[in-house]
């Protein structure tokens, strides 16, 4: 399948998010920047346990990214890296938020116990596998472009040092080759599931029906305000 | 139990997408939320949507009519035997609020508060005093106004998720181009209405009608605008699609107006329209008894509240034709209770079983979505 459509709506979500104005708050020190350090915990800190049920749908030719994408986020790819969740919890601790770490913890489970327990709106797991992984791919695709930026603002704004930003130092614009093997890994997982077009399309389309980067980081977000 | 005290929510919680039809453009619920309390401190959650175009009411007036007229008459009383559904139209009689059709809307919330908080009283589900006749409900999706495009694309979804029964809006110059891509989108197999929201004339809507009839149109709704009744009967008898009206039926009277002037195939009952849970009821039965079909319909952006009250009462009709409303998060950014009421695939959604209506509201929700808290008690 041509994820040139998909990428569209990358781009495009990419460009709502960065360009609404509790984006501009973030960037000109005018944000709650604890409420927003503990929803991009809340958010993230249990991608490893989505990161493995992507893995254990993934076909063929996605799997060894996928199971990459795993080892990465429980810190097993190299010998040196931690995992994403500990780097999320040393942000935390190091803006004076360790103390809210149960509470975001248990935020996050929840989201999760959430995703499990709502009547599933697709009849197989073949749908929702893509709408999952849509989501996934399109967090690495904007992270890639504006983790730097978000990071530079904690650090100017919120005086957060560089240890503690390490999380969006590793999305960082350098991981664009991760988000273009995102989209690689969609037209696969298409591809070998045998999504028509405007199927596939109509379910990308849908999970993206709302700002997600919004939705998830600026929690009480609505599209188009200005 | 005595009613000790309420407290009143005006609500603006954000839709995920904007939602549009031919008398409004809405971007956030807006609906106003009753908390009820007894003397022990049980609570109970009720909710109505005040629609100018609707019922006449709005936010403010129906927390105005809330905070003077219908909880005077009911603080500090006894609570209502909680098995007695039809006794709660009695407990709470009509009231008058000028400018509008009825409060009902305002009726609605406060009737099924206490509902709410006499069942969970007695520890008694929904269930005690509105048996199920089904084991699920089936609801149908919603295609929004907008350009052609944006509702194909809507339409494309709604088969994504297998839904069986879709309306789309329609009161635009493009409507027979629009319910034309819609058909095509959908297949064949989906049941299509239509909901003009009362922008037709009767000239225009007998020919936008014969036009699509062919395309198998399973009923449309409020073609004209709220009127006289011998209107809608000379389109029912100018057309072969079936009549539903939605906002010409919002009190039992103009339900007796209507069987009279046999102006309607098909009634849209809607909990908070309507006035809560007992006066829907009673038109519906009207509606069975003269052989004219129901759809237990919604207001846009109805919280879990008004969802699970809705879900209670198409589980309960004997016929229902079409169910509408429970996209919970399918359409809030947050909605106000523990449980999900969104429906699944195919607009599949099971029945509430818990005490009461059956979610566990969050008050803090409530709080953070809120432009106004009003807290009431027996003094007035």
């Amino acid at each position: 399948m041509d994820t040139t459509r998909i990428r569209e709506l990358f781009e495009r979500q990419v460009e709502a998010f960065t360009a609404s104005r509790e984006f501009a708050a973030l960037e000109s020190g005018r944000a709650d920047y604890d409420a927003f350090v503990e929803n991009v915990a809340r958010a993230h800190l249990k991608s490893p346990q989505l990161v493995a049920f992507l893995y254990a749908l993934a076909p063929p030719a996605a799997a060894p990214t996928l199971l990459g994408n795993l080892l990465e986020e429980l810190g097993l790819e190299a010998d040196s890296e931690r995992p994403h969740p500990a780097l999320l919890e040393d942000l935390l601790r190091a803006a004076g938020l360790g103390h809210r770490l149960p509470t975001i913890q248990a935020e996050a489970e929840d989201d999760i116990r959430r995703v499990v327990t709502d009547p599933l709106l697709y009849g197989t797991l073949r749908e929702v596998g893509l709408a999952a992984l849509t989501e996934i791919v399109a967090f690495e695709f904007m992270l890639s472009r504006v983790s730097g930026r978000i990071g530079r603002a904690l650090a100017a704004h919120r005086g957060l040092p560089a240890p503690a930003l390490e999380w969006f130092t590793h999305h960082s614009e350098v991981d664009v080759r991760h988000a273009e093997q995102g989209l690689a890994d969609l037209g696969a997982y298409c591809a070998y599931y045998a999504f028509a077009d405007d199927e596939a399309l109509t379910i990308v389309e849908m999970t993206l029906r709302e700002n997600v980067f919004a939705r998830r980081y600026f929690r009480d977000f609505v599209a188009g305000a200005r | 139990m005595r009613l000790a005290g309420a407290t009143l929510y005006a609500l603006r919680i954000p839709f995920v997408e904007g939602f549009s039809h031919s008398a409004t453009d809405r971007r956030w619920s807006d609906s106003v939320v009753v908390r009820v309390r007894d003397e022990a401190g049980v609570e109970g959650f009720g909710e109505g949507t005040p629609r100018p175009y609707v019922t006449g009411e709005t936010v403010e007036t129906m927390l105005d009519h809330l905070e003077r007229a219908l909880w005077p008459r009911v603080a500090g009383r006894e609570l209502p035997p909680a098995g007695h559904l039809a006794g709660l139209a009695a407990f709470l009689p009509a009231t008058h609020l000028a400018g509008a059709l009825a409060p009902n809307a305002a009726l609605a919330a406060l009737e099924l508060a206490i509902l709410d908080c006499a069942l969970r009283a007695v520890d008694l589900p929904m269930a005690a005093v509105l048996p199920p006749v089904r084991r699920r409900v089936v609801y149908s999706g919603v295609v929004t106004a907008g350009p052609i495009e944006r509702a194909v694309q809507h339409a494309r979804r709604m088969r994504a998720i297998g839904l069986s029964h879709v309306k789309i809006k329609v009161g635009f110059d493009d409507d027979v181009a629009r319910v034309t891509a819609v058909r095509e989108a959908l297949g064949p197999e989906v049941s299509l209405r239509l909901d003009a929201n009362g922008a037709w004339t009767l000239e225009r809507a007998v020919d936008v009608l014969n036009a699509l009839a062919p395309l198998g149109i399973a009923s449309v709704e409020q073609p004209l605008p709220r009127g006289p009744v011998e209107d809608l009967a000379r389109l029912r008898s100018a057309t072969p699609v079936p009549v539903m009206v939605d906002e010409s039926l919002v009190t039992e009277a103009d339900a007796e107006a209507l069987i009279e002037a046999k102006a309607a195939d098909l009634f849209n009952v809607r909990v908070s329209k309507c006035g809560g849970l007992a006066r829907s009821l009673a038109i519906a039965a009207r509606a069975a008894a003269m052989g004219i079909g129901v759809q237990v319909g919604s207001q846009v952006g109805e919280t879990a509240i008004l969802a699970a009250a809705g879900r209670h009462l198409a589980a309960a009709l004997p016929d229902v034709a079409f169910v509408e409303g429970s996209f919970g998060r399918l359409l809030l950014v947050e909605d106000v209770a523990v449980e999900s009421v969104s429906f699944g695939h195919r607009g599949e959604a099971p029945l509430l079983t818990g005490p009461g209506l059956g979610i566990r509201v969050v008050e803090e929700r409530l709080r953070r979505r809120a432009v106004s808290v009003k807290n009431l008690d027996t003094e007035g």
